[in-house]
């Protein structure tokens, strides 16, 4: 099976390690000294608020993607159904939640933070969780 | 579909990751074909049907229904 326009498999923890970086970073962004709210000679097109959500979100979206989106040790048909079938399913949900919340919120803003990260987390949750599953029936079975 | 590949494992007396590897595909793939939990690419089929030197209708076959 060829594996077209898939990251090489040590892509996977690059990008778990990029994730993982941008996760303090956001937690302790006040006391790390970014994204001070109130600054007015911090104006324009990149201020430093724009700059910070920038940069943190670039951080994840390429690690999640960099994670979903990396070979695996042996990739072989059923891998990629069950890569195809996770797509699915993650649009599916990213969808749900969008049309939920486009009635429900208000707030534009915060839709496009969830549809940054929902489809690719889902994405990466179901997948694993499949490939678990399929692993442990194997060490069931011996 | 239903199919026969470990009958025709024992008679050839290999294993499923030995399977695996003469057909290029994780040993999951088999274990789930095995189980009729997946159906396999003609592709692969054949592939199989060939490590075990037999047409593919021998190693696989149609159930009612399908």
């Amino acid at each position: 099976m060829k594996s077209k326009f898939l990251f090489p498999y040590w892509c996977r923890f690059l990008g778990w390690a990029l994730f993982l970086v941008h996760v303090p970073v956001v937690l302790l962004k006040k006391d790390l000294g970014f994204d001070v709210p109130g600054d007015l000679s911090d104006q324009g097109l990149f201020n430093s608020h724009h700059l910070f959500f920038m940069c943190t979100s670039l951080l994840m979206v390429s690690g999640l993607f960099l994670v979903a989106f990396a070979k695996e040790k042996i990739e072989d048909e059923q891998i990629w159904q069950v890569r195809l079938d996770s797509l699915r399913w993650a649009i599916y949900v990213n969808y749900l939640i969008l049309i939920i919340s486009l009635v429900f919120i208000e707030d534009t803003g915060h839709i496009l933070h969830l549809n940054l990260w929902v489809p690719l987390l889902f994405f990466i949750v179901r997948f694993r969780w499949v490939i678990f599953r399929l692993n442990r029936s194997l060490s069931r079975e011996g | 579909m239903k199919n026969n590949i470990r009958v025709e494992r024992a008679i050839k007396n290999i294993t499923q990751a030995e399977l695996a590897d003469q057909v290029n595909v994780s040993r999951q793939t088999i274990n789930t074909i095995e189980s009729n939990k997946y159906v396999p690419s003609t592709v692969l089929a054949l592939k199989i049907a060939r490590v075990f030197g037999k047409p593919l209708e021998e190693i696989f076959m149609l159930e009612e229904g399908d």
